[in-house]
């Protein structure tokens, strides 16, 4: 499994065969993600911009009287928003990765993970630039939206991003070997919106019902998220990082060993 | 140098298995060019692929001593919404070019003589265009053993003698196992040669002999 190149006789080892296909990969992933499409820079903003304004312009029409405790409705619905981005690209990036990088898999280097893992990366790097941003512009515009304990909320963002790897991970592999997978993940993404607590505050629900929406490992991140960014903020009850990493790690793991498993029926699709 | 014991091979799909490639036995001498003959899905391109590491083997075991290619093809190798350039800078990449990227990059323009289209999306290339990106970027980098899966089939009168020339450049140097089914270069470019007939590969010390049992098969089946 040697190669090496022009005379160079030494083998290269595993580790420096993987940095390199990850160097390479991640510079023709950066490029195609920010280049390729017409204004692919300009829709990275606008993109959730557009999303904010919608969904501000349809609050204020329909209630103002939902407050939320310990926040201003702006900037708690930028922040869920901006973490529940950060855990669905993540799961939808790896969905086509695979796919895209079949081609490349004719180098014995690359395997199926490898596209995943540096999507997810590239994912995760372009949203925490789009968060500062969003969160430089709110200050410019007098919103309240610095965060009071910002240890936290990185570490929260850390999370999930995690989050949204172990995700990418199990989807691409599924979605790849059973396609109706990847339709029925890109139908869930928009009722997860809702039921991730994105727009309207979990709050106010019934405590039968947010007893099964608790479930939901993205509620316990956007919660501490949130609480990260707004001192006084009354998180949902019930919300625990430890189940949410406990999840994680569970996605994280699934993900890497479906990978493992199936890397042989991936390339030879 | 190539030692392949007890191989078996076969993809699963949903008409049950069977084994495309059964108890193959063979070892590839340093130094000595192959070429691969039998008839449309006897196995060569898999053959090809299991000894490129693109695959696994079902059974059995490949062992490499050496620097192997990947299979220069048609097909394979090239991410069809990305230029030339971007791909060659890829491979470049992945093989550990670090500061030799750009060296590489001039030695395969120069090589594929595809003019501004180096700089086109890979799915507006012609297929011959393709093969000889792919030739030229093999070429860039120095394998003890070059796979060519009908690489050279679709290039022009020009390039086939341009390629031919630079394998015989490596000889010495480099050897090649090559799948083509034009003989005239097979007996050119290959010293030895293996045939494969349902699953089994037979070597043959002379590619002359190889080819006479392959044109044996195909005669026999028209009567």
């Amino acid at each position: 499994m040697s190669e090496t190149i022009n005379g160079a006789t030494s083998a290269r080892s595993p580790w420096q065969v993987t940095r390199s296909v990850w160097y390479a990969m991640f510079m023709r992933e950066a490029i195609s993600r920010t280049m390729a499409d017409r204004l692919g820079w300009f829709w990275m903003v606008a993109e959730p911009a557009a999303f904010v304004l919608i969904m501000v312009a349809i609050r204020s029409v329909i209630s103002g009287d939902r407050l939320i405790v310990g926040a201003d409705f702006i900037p708690w619905m930028i922040v869920g928003m901006m973490g529940f981005f950060m855990v669905r690209e993540g799961m939808m990036r790896g969905l086509g990765a695979v796919d895209a990088n079949r081609a490349l898999f004719a180098y014995r280097q690359v395997q199926p993970v490898d596209p995943v893992l540096v999507r997810c990366f590239l994912e995760g790097m372009l949203r925490t630039f789009i968060f500062l941003l969003f969160i430089l512009g709110g200050l410019l515009l007098g919103l309240d939206i610095a965060p009071d304990n910002a240890i936290r909320a990185m570490l929260v963002w850390g999370s999930l991003w995690c989050l949204g790897l172990g995700l990418g991970l199990v989807v691409s592999v599924l979605g790849s070997l059973v396609p109706e997978v990847g339709k029925v993940v890109r139908m869930l993404s928009l009722p997860l919106l809702i039921l991730s607590g994105v727009i309207f505050p979990l709050n106010h629900l019934p405590h039968d019902l947010l007893e099964y929406l608790m479930y939901n490992p993205i509620v316990h991140g956007l919660e501490t998220l949130r609480l990260g960014f707004f001192e006084g903020y009354k998180v949902v009850h019930g919300t625990s990082m430890t189940y949410f990493w406990l999840f994680t790690l569970g996605v994280i793991a699934l993900g890497l060993l479906l990978h493992v498993r199936f890397a042989q029926r991936l390339k030879a699709k | 140098m190539i030692e392949i014991r007890n191989l078996y091979k076969r993809y699963h799909n949903h008409h049950g298995s069977d084994w495309v490639l059964k108890d193959v036995n063979l070892s590839f001498p340093r130094g000595v060019s192959v070429g691969l003959l039998g008839r449309n899905g006897a196995g060569k391109s898999t053959l090809l692929r299991l000894i490129a590491g693109m695959d696994s083997p079902g059974r059995g075991e490949i062992e490499r001593n050496c620097r192997v290619s990947w299979p220069i093809g048609l097909s394979s190798g090239f991410q069809s919404s990305m230029t030339g350039r971007q791909n060659v800078k890829f491979v470049a990449r992945i093989h550990g070019g670090g500061f030799d990227v750009q060296r590489i990059i001039d030695f395969v323009e120069a090589f594929a003589e595809i003019g501004k289209a180096f700089d086109e999306p890979i799915k507006t290339y012609s297929s011959g265009m393709r093969s000889r990106l792919n030739f030229g970027l093999s070429l860039a980098f120095d394998f003890d053993v070059y796979l060519s899966d009908e690489a050279t089939s679709v290039g022009d009168r020009a390039f086939k003698a341009k390629a031919t020339q630079a394998f015989k450049d490596k000889v010495g140097k480099a050897s090649l196992i090559m799948v083509s089914h034009s003989e005239g270069i097979l007996k050119d470019l290959c010293q030895a040669g293996v045939y494969l007939r349902r699953g089994q590969a037979v070597w043959y010390d002379d590619i002359n002999d190889a080819i006479a049992a392959y044109h044996e098969e195909t005669t026999g089946q028209k009567a």
